[in-house]
């Protein structure tokens, strides 16, 4: 029990270590500002789109998209695509942890012109503590990475209920520190539920 | 079998200086103490980040299951002064607690719409300053309605100036989730001290660190250079 309150607890500290310092930046809104590409923008011609996309949405329009954001070397997780009907033109987003491409899709033309974002290691933080988060369901986890990243952060939480189920056993184990333990149990019991009970009535 | 004070004393290594014995024994007491009092806050907020990457768990519906419920009410026109200030006269005499959110762009001094949250509980407010009467939208969430927010309510959005914590509560609740992110931080470190301090079990805890560096390190920083 010991052994794998240890290597668990080791193997997630950098996971931990994530979902605890983004929440400063997200509680206090603090993020830098992000920063285009100093390589500039970029257009990319002849992309291979196929000749019912406007007829698709929601994640099959992702899926049918993906050659050409291939083809235009971008990759990353697709988010809410933008349609401009009257200039038959789509705004692509494509973010991957710290970077957000724009891609603007000229239908008609098979053209996209493509703008990059440096948004940093912060923003890189908040962006993988959201995700997948609530929204988009039918459109999120369409990157392979991110899928990998929706399992590695569920199995944090699983492996953090272990540890603190296992911590809360080898601390009982402790008979000197039971008593100050079992006090700082309860007061922190207190402090959740006073503190939710207070906002919530 | 060995009691677990026991092998804490084995697997101590015996250092010549005292400092250092004071120190390890203080961390241990720091990653108890810590760790029994944060208890109740991980479990709330590891349970709640379970349920937003899994909204389509059917037993945690809450948006569909809402009881909404709507009544129009007599008010005096809050005396001139800024929006919150108005926003704050407004909910006192309606009887209302909450963060304030503001909804909508203000055209028409003799409109007001705002709305009041808090977890479980949302109220949106339209006032019309000139017939002195407030039409009040109740949302009213189930448990995990309220849970699922507790895990979010910040009183402030990214790229939304506009909207920042009103309700002292909110801020409460905001130092809150710092202390937990600072403990657990702290937690962090305290463990990597107290596994270095055990050399018979520093091998394997090279590999689970490393391990979990290197999955984190790609999604943090590897992914950016890679594509």
């Amino acid at each position: 029990m010991r052994d794998l309150h240890l290597y668990f607890g080791l193997f997630i500290s950098p996971f931990v270590l994530v979902f605890a310092v983004s929440v400063f930046f997200l509680v206090h809104n603090w993020l830098p500002k992000a920063v285009p590409n100093p390589a500039g923008a970029r257009s990319v011609s002849d992309l291979p789109l196929p000749a019912n996309l406007d007829q698709l949405s929601g994640r099959e329009r992702i899926d049918t998209l993906k050659p050409a954001l291939d083809w235009a070397h971008v990759q990353g997780e697709v988010g809410w695509i933008q349609h401009l009907a009257k200039e038959n033109r789509l705004v692509v987003p494509v973010t991957v942890p710290g970077r957000i491409t724009t891609v603007t899709i000229d239908v008609a033309r098979r053209e996209a012109w493509i703008e990059e974002q440096r948004t940093g290691l912060a923003s890189a933080l908040v962006a993988l503590h959201k995700s997948p988060g609530p929204h988009l369901v039918g459109l999120r986890m369409n990157w392979f990475y991110m899928r990998v990243w929706y399992w590695l952060a569920d199995v944090t939480v699983y492996l953090l209920l272990f540890v603190t189920l296992s911590g809360v056993y080898l601390w009982y184990l402790l008979r000197s520190e039971r008593k100050i333990g079992i006090a700082l149990l309860a007061a922190g019991a207190v402090s959740v539920f006073s503190l939710v009970y207070a906002l919530v009535h | 079998m060995h009691s677990s004070t026991e092998q804490d004393a084995a697997d101590q290594p015996v250092s010549p200086r005292p400092w250092g014995d004071s120190l390890r024994r203080w961390n241990r007491k720091l990653h108890y103490y810590l760790g029994l009092y944060l208890l109740f806050f991980v479990w709330l907020f590891a349970f709640t980040g379970l349920l937003l990457n899994h909204s389509q768990w059917r037993f945690a519906e809450f948006w569909d299951r809402r009881r909404q419920t709507s009544d129009e009410r007599d008010i005096l026109a809050p005396p001139p002064g800024g929006d919150l200030a108005q926003a704050r006269d407004l909910m006192r005499q309606l009887g209302i607690r909450g963060e304030i959110d503001w909804t909508t762009t203000r055209n028409d001094a003799t409109r007001f719409e705002f709305r009041a949250s808090r977890p479980g509980h949302i109220v949106e407010i339209k006032a019309d300053l000139a017939r002195n009467k407030a039409t009040l939208k109740r949302i009213d969430l189930n448990t995990w309605g309220v849970v699922r927010i507790l895990h979010t309510f910040t009183g402030v959005r990214m790229d939304d100036a506009r909207n920042a914590r009103d309700w002292v509560l909110t801020s409460v609740w905001a130092w809150t989730m710092d202390a937990v992110a600072a403990g657990l931080i702290l937690m962090v470190l305290s463990s990597c001290y107290m596994w270095y301090e055990l050399p018979q079990k520093r091998r394997f805890g090279v590999i689970a660190l490393a391990l979990g560096f290197l999955s984190c390190g790609l999604f943090c920083v590897g992914l950016r250079c890679l594509y």
